[in-house]
């Protein structure tokens, strides 16, 4: 086993389920893709798009229809126990025992497994020492969430699988398993593949995001990498006092696209494609017709609009 | 897997539902049947109708007040004592005629003295009318001036084992609640793991999925100890039943076959989309045995095409094997066939478990 070997790799991946009334669904139709050891990975797509059914065969959990799924080098059906030992899951909306405390949930959970992390240095791990002795249910949603989190590093795996580990949760919730997420991964380096409808979470956690959509990878980057895929990739945003004229903006260099924007306060966005040349001439153009320009800003495209220009569609509909 | 039993076994006594099935349920029906008193005969009223001066009244009302079963009611006229007799509050009435004319003579015929009595009611009749008889035998012994009559019997009672509707009951109550608690507690606990996504949590480890099961199981073994036993002591501490085989004996072989129900709760929570499906399918097993395998009444009671079937059944050998020891007073070995047939369903209700039920549903 050597460490250049990805984490995670998927070859050709197809799973079909019988469906309701005769013949099949293509849950997941020929994905290929791998993951590099130490990095945050993650799916974005809606409901449906594949992302928990490749985990699920990724894990050992499902066995696919065709296709081949490796952890750390081992086929993950093949050698399911191998691979079984040496990952952590933290399934979508998964329960423990309702009448074990949390300490005893982790404590049982270990015993699976040939050796395992005490209980005490788990909760510490997400600020959850306190509520040892407690039961799930006594937690709120964003301690459960993080309670599951180390549940699914009772054996210190070395790739962990978080399945929209942030959803349901309230914002500040969310940014606080996000921190969690983030240190699990810088300080004890492990990988973590982690799916996710949220573009947001996508953007900044990932290190590499696969946009999946109706069983399929239709692109796979950094969110910057993504961004930069767009034809006009960036915007530039400004207020000014007075009315302006769109179309003499629209034939600055590099612009794609001019709007105003709806909140009635005189601000426009420009799509452009080269924000450094783009600024020069617009600056330029605004000291020409005396235009005051107030809070300009210039920013990425998100990964919302990447979406949306590769599926046709919004991520939520 | 120690652990994972001790877990499985803490999860259980913590489970305050689970806990009022399997322990409080059956001791309320044992509980409620003690409260009958089913070793009282039948209490028989009498109305008393007629000349109270006559001989023949006073002999009869002498004779039957003595009997502990007779309730003897004077004072009625003939109508209103038919009227109560139709309304259920009297069981017998007895008309007397009044004095023979004087001078008649026995070659008239007879006196007749009549008896009414509720046709439905059957066994206070019998009961009733042969007493009355007798009664009405001596006195025409007297009559006809027989002192010593050739033959008299002598009744001399030996003290037989008595089994009384509450010991039977006890044994069947044990089976029923080891059952109940078996089939729909497992079955529903399962498809509530099922439901909480904790098997399919438990896939995505190392451990061997049926040594989930086999600890849920152990851990439910231990309980359905603690039931039997739990039962057996009200019904025999609190209610006097009478246990004349080994207790040892009926708390383990009710435990022993529990695994056929367990193996059966696996199988519904197999076959159960969640758990509501369990409990219901859980009934559908549960309560047509619960009511034809002898719990309540023996199963030769029953038609015998049903009788062919139910004697099959799971619960029937056992509720037979459990009387066989607690009433019968015999050893466990003398329920050999029960014994065997509980046998054969441990090994078809592990079967049945086992083609049933997948972990995971893919």
């Amino acid at each position: 086993m050597t460490q250049s070997e990805p984490a995670v790799e998927v070859r050709d991946l197809v799973k079909e389920f019988p469906a309701p009334g005769g013949g099949t669904i293509r849950a997941v139709d020929g994905v290929s893709f791998s993951v590099r050891r130490g990095e945050i990975f993650g799916f974005l797509g809606p409901n449906g798009a594949g992302k928990t059914t490749t985990l699920e065969v990724v894990e050992g959990l499902a066995s696919p229809t065709s296709g081949q799924t490796f952890v750390l080098g081992s086929d993950s059906h093949k050698d399911a126990a191998r691979v079984k030992s040496r990952i952590g899951v933290q399934l979508q909306a998964a329960a423990y025992f309702d009448h074990l405390r949390l300490d005893e949930i982790l404590e049982l959970f270990g015993s699976f497994y040939p050796r395992s992390v005490s209980p005490d240095v788990l909760l510490a791990k997400v600020g959850l020492s306190e509520k040892r002795r407690a039961r799930l249910k006594e937690l709120s949603g964003g301690q459960a969430q993080r309670f599951s989190i180390v549940a699914a590093m009772v054996n210190d795996p070395e790739v962990l699988f978080l399945d929209e580990p942030t959803t349901g949760l309230d914002p500040q919730a969310r940014r606080h398993l996000w921190d969690v997420i983030g240190s699990i991964n810088r300080e004890e380096g492990k990988t973590i593949v982690l799916t996710t409808h949220y573009m947001e979470e996508a953007e900044l956690l990932c290190d590499r995001v696969a946009i999946i959509d109706n069983g399929r990878i239709v692109a796979l980057d950094t969110p910057l990498g993504l961004v930069r895929q767009l034809p006009a990739a960036y915007r530039i945003a400004f207020a000014t006092g007075r009315a302006i004229d769109e179309e003499d903006l629209a034939r600055l260099p590099g612009v794609a696209e001019v709007a105003a924007l709806p909140n009635g306060e005189r601000r426009y966005e420009l799509r452009v494609r080269d924000p450094q040349a783009t600024l020069f001439a617009f600056t330029t153009w605004a000291r020409d017709r005396q235009v005051a320009l107030d809070d300009v800003r210039v920013s990425p495209a998100t990964l919302e609009e990447v979406f949306l220009s590769l599926t046709g569609h919004a991520l939520r509909e | 897997m120690r652990k994972l039993f001790v877990a499985s076994l803490k999860m259980l006594y913590r489970d305050k539902q689970t806990l009022f099935y399997a322990l409080l349920f059956p001791v309320i029906f044992a509980v409620v049947f003690g409260l009958f008193d089913f070793s009282r005969g039948p209490k028989v009223d009498i109305a008393m109708v007629g000349a109270r001066t006559s001989p023949v009244y006073r002999a009869l009302v002498e004779g039957l007040r003595p009997v502990a079963s007779f309730s003897v009611k004077e004072g009625r006229t003939l109508a209103s004592a038919r009227a109560a007799l139709t309304a259920g509050d009297i069981d017998v009435v007895l008309s007397v005629p009044g004095e023979p004319p004087a001078g008649s003579s026995p070659a008239i015929g007879p006196a007749v003295i009549e008896v009414l009595y509720n046709q439905s009611n059957f066994d206070t009749n019998q009961f009733a009318l042969g007493a009355i008889e007798r009664i009405v035998d001596r006195l025409n012994l007297t009559l006809s001036g027989v002192r010593s009559p050739p033959l008299v019997v002598a009744p001399n009672g030996v003290k037989a084992r008595t089994i009384d509707y509450y010991d039977f009951l006890l044994p069947g109550l044990v089976a029923m609640g080891v059952m109940q608690f078996s089939i729909i507690g497992m079955a529903v606990a399962i498809a509530r793991f099922r439901e909480q996504r904790i098997l399919k949590r438990i896939l995505a480890t190392p451990l061997a999925p049926s040594k989930f099961l086999v600890a849920q199981v152990g851990a439910r073994l231990v309980l359905s100890v603690v039931q039997a036993a739990l039962i057996m002591a009200v019904g025999m501490v609190l209610f006097g039943a009478r246990v004349y085989g080994s207790i040892f004996w009926i708390v383990a072989l009710a435990a022993v076959a529990n695994l056929i129900f367990l193996n059966i709760g696996v199988a519904v929570a197999g076959r159960a989309p969640n758990p509501d499906a369990a409990q219901g399918i859980g009934n559908v097993v549960a309560l047509p045995m619960m009511f034809l395998s002898g719990v309540f009444f023996p199963t030769e009671t029953l038609p015998a095409a049903m009788r062919a079937v139910v004697r099959y059944l799971p619960l029937t050998p056992l509720i037979e094997a459990l009387r066989t020891i607690a009433n019968d007073g015999l050893p466990i070995t003398a329920a050999g066939s029960q014994l065997a047939l509980l046998g054969v369903w441990v090994l078809v209700s592990f079967l049945l478990a086992n083609r049933a039920f997948r972990f995971a549903r893919a």
